[in-house]
């Protein structure tokens, strides 16, 4: 048993904590922490300073009542006892039922807890269930050591369910935020991005406390401790690693500037920007400039040699910016935002945006990075001409897109280089296009195509048009037709003695051709300015954008987009994020074929946040009225007849995604589904959006939309009718998904549950919320009944008179068809 | 001694009836007209000189009172002055700074004033004395430039560029102020973009330093190599150049400010717009009226900076509120002289965003939409010269812009839509266009418009040949922007067809005045081309295939104009005189037009006589149109999609040199 005691190592280095234990899946925290690993280490000082020994001292605590008893009981430890349903050692997996039965015990039979160590230490106990026991164990000790334990999990699996681990710090008593603060502190430490979204979670949690209490609560306390950016990496620790340290402790601005990862901006331009340069050096020390601390602190710098010295005489030199660029970018966004408000006219938004961006974009690149993308990046450049204001009555949510150079770390790695708007031309110069397939003899061809233009020789030089046929190999696209284009013009300017004929009637083919050829558009509509937007072909975007982009031939250039609420609260939609999350993984890990799309919400504060748009998707209501086709025929246009392979592709994406969120529309009770509120993709899926009505709160409580989901006949007609095989499979596979959702009920009720605490959002409103929830996923039925109950459901909605009605009355009062 | 003359000075000022004591200032610039070296008796002169204040008008008479032999004699004293006068630059009294900047314009204007015909060396000579000009000049730069860069008051640095300006304008041809050498060798160029990068400065002096900056460039622009349009070409700051924009932008939006208001005032009320109604023989009176002095200065600087500095095309694009920009927030530009521009780290200065006032009923404007207002509005009327240089100078730039690569891609943004309301000319055959109506679309749709409306309103007798080559040119520049990117505008081709066919009736039945003066020819050859780019290329930029049959529909509509061209170049190119060349270019360039009416009006004519119809409808000759492409054969033609560079050099080279004189002329 003794191997079984936490290692003291856990004091002197939390994000080695447990070592012993035989949590083998969660990976040794190096890899789960790669690019800031060598600083992780260091870090133990510091929390230890802030917390680390309160925490520390309760797991032990815990951990030495719990071996007591395991020695008393070690006779009996057989799963004889511990009974079929709940062997903690069960290879089966670990079925909620377990975990929820294993709660019940322990709260029924405290006195018996040595199985629970051995749960907590087995291979099966992940994340959801550490929350779980963190929120329903009143045990400070148990708490502690799972606040000890979240060090262990690999990040993203926490990052998942931090909003419920802030909830509970904000909400719970003190010993549960105990628990939680040490990780959350180091965690913070530890990575910029995890800062601000920790600050912005505990802003927005916290904002529905009592004015009084919230000041001097412990979510306020913590935000304005991480805020103050006091929260930075500790010292290296010089004495254990100092080859490892080297990169980050710059000896000389010379040898800082190309990054500690550089290379990454090694082909950009820097004829004529080399004064930004400088500046970049600046930033890119930012980092090494938070060793300041390490250096005051007398403890640690007895140990630091020469180099921290020198490093130390960097941070007097150089303010460090931690947080700052990104508040200032999020909050000029928000800004954005709040003046568009202002303005009443979609056209005066659309305008104000533009030129609101543009000017963005002279702060721009800066080290500042959308937090709803996956990657590490900079944001380089906001293609100000390409976003639109959204549809919304009296906000102004409107959607970027952004340009943004992938990098290995966004706090470490350098800032790239501004290039200014039109430095398109240069930027393309021939060695950076190693593999636009063409070879020098077709570029020296092309050249000469370009004979015309006398010589200019004042101070900007033959380029411009000229030059679009030198880059033509560039779009590839489209470059069939240039290439008969091409042709043609080569003939004339290098024969023209013959003369050359062509006849009208091809002329006019090739024009109905091309603009047949060209996808279908949706018409530009200055009171629906996104639906152009939105139609337009990802990739297609993607490209366009590179092109006009002075960034675009950087390897490393990426383009996101993102929509910025501003006045709207996201919290419900991070909750009703999370639990699709939590489904589709659930369907995912059952094998069931739904298909769902939870996109990413970013919670900025209580009234303002950002969303990760669906790309290649518009809303039913733009479908309907662009194309003034039923969605059946819109089907056929878009994908082709209904026996060929890609309309049948498409209507099976349909149903698949339809019955996924059917089964989310249900279980969630998400109301407010009007036409605008979904959207099709170009592949033929569904997708709800607009999670703002679910649970107890449904819109100004008009008594509409009574059923259970969206299914319109529109809808069943596009799966081939109520008698087809398509609705059937719909049927079926709503069927296998309640079935699957029902087995793993808790993974979904606790993320509701935990948010509930202290919230006054109104999907909680009433206090039935869970109990209604928890009964929409009939555990007591059989699954003949279940099926039965699937049958009356999408009946109900079927014939549902009310959802006819609800599209009759968002047409009327918001003009959504 | 000197308090008893001050009070003298002071006495004058409060009994000014009275026949004036000689005031004290006035003394002693006697004393330095005197032969004697003034410091010698009073070793306090200079500093004393200089804390009075400054009668200009007496020292300049008393410049150009000075006899050609007394030169000689008091060069010494004027030396003197100059030297202690650059030399109280660098007093920290405010004083005698002010004092010494007014002197010394009051001595550069009083010098060439006398010696108008001297030669510049001579006027050097007297100001500063040969052997030390270089030394002096020197000085008088750096302590203008430090003066202009500190942190000294505004009026102060007003002054220094009125000083600046007074220099730059004091001879009637710029090219000719030898002076200026001396500001060439030491360049301000860094102290004026200063000004104009920084919000504050810019609202005070932005306008002087624009014209400043111009006029320096312009300063033997074709015979040496200028400092300031080298420097001019290379700025990429972009505070920089958005400051030199929004200067720009802020006159021409005063000026179409002032136009409008005037143009309310004549057309107020109900009875105004019936008796235009009725005679609009009071419109040209009531147009004389409207003319506000345009502003050739600013549009000077609008085209250098357009023309040398690809980097302000961004500019042009640059959106921001239709608003008083001297109100705007002062952008929190940390004012760091030390630094050198554009170095501040991006994200130290990240979000100092100037937040923009909040009044909805802003229209989103840009540079180059005011431009192109202010355009519409001076292209009315080009009777007299200003205007004409001013309409000529407008499409000028619309020249440059039209063929940057940057500037045709955001004027074909299909995303960067605006409401463009130009001004059109009151006309007894049209009604005047209702401003709200008019739809938001790319930029280059006001372009085309702008283009369209000035060839349908100048074709008189006094005919710009000029301005229209360079209109059907702007034309041209965007047609093959389009073809080569395959934009295809939803624009009113239509209305460019017509206007352009119309054109070549004027000139058909104006042949013989037109021809005494102008190469109609040439002129007939564009535009004859730029029928065959729709007719040969339209495929690649025509917006809808309908579109391609209404050009067809035009050209056999129309072809009563066509024919007699033909039949005119025909005649001119086989008889032998001056223009059988360029005729004969226009009936090889018809091949097409005259193939196509060939084609279709037989075919018309039968579909008309099988069906028994007098008058065929649109829709029926469309029909004929569309059924008959395929026996149809035409010629590529060579070079369609090919045109000239702008190039100022040489053909342009004497507007340039005669606006600038003449600019500077009415400068001041």
């Amino acid at each position: 048993m003794p191997s079984f005691l936490p290692s003291p190592s856990i004091s002197s280095s939390p994000s080695l904590s447990l070592p012993s234990t035989p949590s083998s899946s969660c990976g040794p925290p190096q890899a789960t922490t790669p690019p800031l690993g060598v600083i992780n280490e260091g870090v133990a000082e510091l929390s230890l300073v802030i917390d680390a020994e309160v925490a520390q001292r309760a797991c032990q605590e815990v951990l030495q009542k719990v071996k007591l008893r395991q020695v008393d009981s070690d006779s009996t430890l057989s799963q004889s006892e511990e009974g079929p349903d709940a062997p903690p050692s069960d290879p089966e997996g670990p079925a909620p039922g377990s975990v929820k039965s294993a709660r019940r015990r322990q709260r029924h039979n405290p006195s018996k807890q040595s199985w629970l160590l051995r749960l907590f230490e087995s291979k099966l106990f992940d994340v959801s269930m550490a929350i779980s026991y963190l929120h329903n164990s009143k045990e400070p000790g148990v708490q502690a050591y799972i606040g000890n334990r979240l060090f262990s999990f690999p990040h993203e699996e926490v990052d998942f369910y931090l909003p419920q681990l802030l909830n509970m710090y904000i909400h719970m008593d003190e010993d549960v935020g105990d628990a939680i603060k040490p990780y959350v502190v180091h965690r913070c430490r530890q990575s910029i991005s995890f800062s601000l979204q920790c600050a912005w979670l505990l802003g927005a949690y916290s904002s529905d406390m009592h004015i009084s209490t919230q000041r001097h609560s412990r979510g306020t306390k913590l935000r304005k401790l991480i805020l103050s950016d006091e929260l930075k990496p500790a010292g290296p620790r010089v004495r254990r690693d100092p080859l490892a340290l080297t990169p980050f402790c710059p000896a000389a601005p010379p040898t800082v500037s190309p990054g500690p990862l550089g290379g990454d901006h090694s082909l950009s331009p820097t004829k004529r920007t080399h004064q930004r340069s400088k500046s970049d050096a600046t930033v890119s020390i930012s980092l090494s400039s938070n060793l300041k601390r390490t250096a005051s602190n007398p403890k640690v710098e007895t140990s630091q040699d020469e180099v921290t010295k020198l490093c130390r005489s960097f941070s007097s030199l150089y303010r460090p910016v931690r947080l700052a660029p990104q508040r200032e970018f999020i909050k000029s966004l928000m800004g954005i935002g709040k003046r568009l408000a202002t303005l009443p006219t979609k056209e005066q938004k659309t305008q104000r945006l533009i030129s609101e961006l543009s000017l963005l974009n002279h702060k721009l690149p800066a080290r500042v990075w959308l937090p709803t993308s996956a990657f590490d990046h900079h944001v380089v450049r906001v293609p100000h001409t390409q976003a639109v204001v959204l549809n919304s009555k009296d906000k102004a949510p409107y959607l970027i897109y952004v340009e943004v150079l992938e990098c290995e770390n966004f706090e470490t790695s350098s800032v790239p280089i501004r290039i200014p708007e039109n430095r398109i031309r240069s930027t393309r110069s021939v060695e950076n296009l190693p593999d636009c397939g063409m070879t020098p003899e077709q570029r020296a061809g092309s050249f000469s195509v370009v004979p015309n233009y006398d010589n200019d020789d004042e101070a900007w030089s033959v380029d411009d048009i000229g030059e679009l046929q030198v880059e033509l190999p560039e779009t590839h696209t489209n470059s069939c037709d240039n290439i008969s284009q091409f042709s043609v013009d080569s003939i004339t300017s290098l024969e023209s003695k013959e003369p050359v004929f062509i006849a009208a009637g091809d002329i006019r083919r090739r024009l109905s051709e091309q603009l047949a050829q060209a996808p279908t558009t949706f018409k530009r509509d200055p009171e629906d300015p996104s639906a152009v937007a939105l139609k337009e072909p990802w990739e297609e975007k993607v490209r366009r954008i590179r092109e006009g982009s002075p960034y675009g031939h950087l390897p490393t250039w990426r383009l996101l987009s993102v929509i910025v609420k501003c006045g709207d609260d996201l919290r419900q939609e991070l909750l009703a994020f999370q639990v699709l999350r939590q489904l589709q993984s659930i369907w995912e890990q059952e094998r069931v074929p739904l298909w769902i799309k939870p996109y990413k919400i970013l919670v900025l504060s209580a009234d303002s946040g950002m969303i990760e748009p669906v790309v290649n998707a518009v809303s039913l209501h733009q479908v309907k009225k662009q194309s003034q086709l039923s969605l059946l025929d819109y089907f056929l246009q878009e994908h082709g007849a209904p026996t060929t392979e890609a309309f049948l592709t498409a209507q099976r994406n349909f149903v698949q995604s339809c019955a996924g969120y059917s089964l989310i529309c249900y279980l969630l009770q998400v109301k407010d589904r009007h036409n605008g509120n979904i959207l099709l993709d170009a592949e033929g899926h569904i997708i709800h959006i607009d999670f703002g009505f679910i649970l107890s709160s449904s819109p100004r409580n008009l008594g509409f939309e009574t059923s259970a989901f969206k299914l319109t006949a529109e809808f069943v007609d596009v799966m081939g009718g109520p008698d087809g095989d398509m609705f059937n499979y719909y049927k079926m596979l709503m069927l296998q998904g309640l079935i699957a959702a029902r087995k793993h009920m808790e993974r979904v009720l606790q993320i509701v549950e935990i948010m509930q605490q202290g919230s006054q959002l109104p999907c909680f409103h009433g206090s039935s919320t869970m109990r209604a929830l928890k009964e929409r996923f009939h555990m007591s039925l059989t699954e003949e009944q279940l099926q039965l109950l699937i049958d009356q459901l999408v009946d109900g909605s079927m014939r549902s008179l009310t959802t006819k009605l609800y599209d009759g009355f968002q047409y009327l009062t918001n003009g959504i068809m | 001694m000197s308090q008893v003359e001050k009070k003298a000075g002071l006495l004058r000022r409060t009994s000014s009836s009275k026949k004036p004591l000689k005031e004290k200032v006035v003394l002693m610039y006697d004393e330095i007209f005197a032969k004697e070296d003034p410091a010698k008796n009073n070793p306090r002169f200079w500093d004393e000189l200089f804390l009075m204040k400054v009668n200009l008008e007496y020292l300049e008479s008393k410049l150009e009172s000075v006899d050609g032999e007394d030169v000689q004699r008091i060069q010494d004293n004027i030396n003197s002055l100059f030297h202690h006068c650059v030399q109280a630059l660098g007093e920290e009294h405010q004083i005698k700074v002010v004092n010494a900047l007014q002197t010394l314009c009051a001595l550069f204007r009083g010098v060439h004033q006398k010696n108008k015909s001297a030669s510049g060396f001579d006027i050097i000579n007297m100001l500063m004395g040969f052997d030390k000009a270089e030394q002096r000049m020197k000085d008088l730069m750096e302590r203008l430039d430090s003066l202009l860069c500190g942190d000294s008051s505004e009026s102060l640095k007003s002054l220094c560029l009125k000083l600046l300006l007074c220099l730059v304008t004091v001879t009637d041809n710029i090219s000719q102020n030898t002076i200026l050498e001396y500001v060439m060798i030491n360049s301000i160029f860094e102290a004026i973009l200063q000004i104009l990068s920084d919000a504050s400065s810019r609202g005070q002096h932005g306008y002087d330093a624009v014209v400043l900056l111009a006029l320096l460039v312009n300063y033997r622009k074709y015979e040496s190599v200028n400092p300031y349009i080298v420097k001019l070409s290379i700025v990429d700051d972009e505070p920089t150049l958005d400051g030199m924009g929004m200067v720009v932008h802020q006159a021409l939006t005063e000026y179409n400010r002032q136009y409008k208001d005037k143009e309310e005032e004549n057309q107020g009320g109900f009875f105004s717009t019936l008796t235009s109604m009725v005679g609009s023989m009071f419109i040209a009176d009531a147009d004389e009226k409207l003319s506000v002095q345009t502003n050739e200065a600013i549009l000077l600087a609008l085209y250098e900076a357009v023309h040398l500095n690809r980097n302000f095309i961004t500019v042009l694009a640059q959106s921001h509120p239709e608003i008083d920009i001297a109100a705007t927030p002062t952008t929190t530009t940390p004012t760091t002289p030390t630094t050198p521009l554009g170095t501040t780290p991006p994200s130290l200065d990240m979000m100092s965003n100037p937040e923009l006032p909040l009044d909805p009923n802003l229209q989103t404007s840009n540079l180059l939409i005011t431009f192109l207002k202010y355009a519409s509005i001076v292209m009315q009327d080009t009777k007299d010269e200003h205007r004409l240089n001013s309409a000529r100078l407008c499409l000028i730039i619309l020249t440059c812009i039209a063929e940057d690569q940057y500037a045709d891609a955001f004027l074909h943004d299909d995303n960067m839509n605006f409401r463009v309301s130009l001004h059109r000319m009151p006309m007894r055959h049209r009604k005047k266009a209702v401003d709200k109506n008019i739809p938001s679309r790319p930029l280059v749709c006001a372009v085309l418009d702008l283009m369209v409306e000035f060839i349908v309103t100048h074709m008189m007798k006094d005919f710009p040949m000029d301005l229209y080559l360079r209109c059907v040119q702007i034309i041209h520049k965007l047609l093959c922007y389009q073809k080569k990117c395959r934009i295809r505008l939803h624009y009113t081709w239509r209305e460019l067809w017509s206007a352009l066919i119309n054109l070549l009736k004027f000139l058909l039945s104006n042949e013989t005045t037109l021809l005494a003066k102008h190469n109609i020819f040439h002129l007939a050859l564009l535009v004859v081309n730029l029928f065959n780019m729709f007719i040969t290329y339209g495929d690649t930029f025509l917006p809808t295939s309908n579109s391609y049959d209404e050009l067809y529909y035009e050209i056999v509509r129309m072809h009563q104009v066509f024919d007699n061209l033909y039949c005119m170049v025909l005649r001119v190119s086989t008889n032998t005189g001056q223009w059988k060349e360029a005729a004969s270019k226009v009936t090889h360039a018809l091949v097409n037009v005259r193939a196509i009416i060939n084609h279709f009006n037989p075919k018309i004519e039968s579909y008309a006589a099988v069906n028994h119809i007098s008058q065929l409808s649109e829709e029926q000759v469309l029909e004929v149109v569309r059924s008959n492409y395929d026996t149809l054969t035409l010629k590529l033609q060579d070079g369609l999609d090919q045109f000239e560079r702008y190039s100022e050099q040489p053909k342009e080279a004497a507007f340039f040199k005669e606006l600038v004189r003449e600019r500077e002329g009415g400068l001041f």
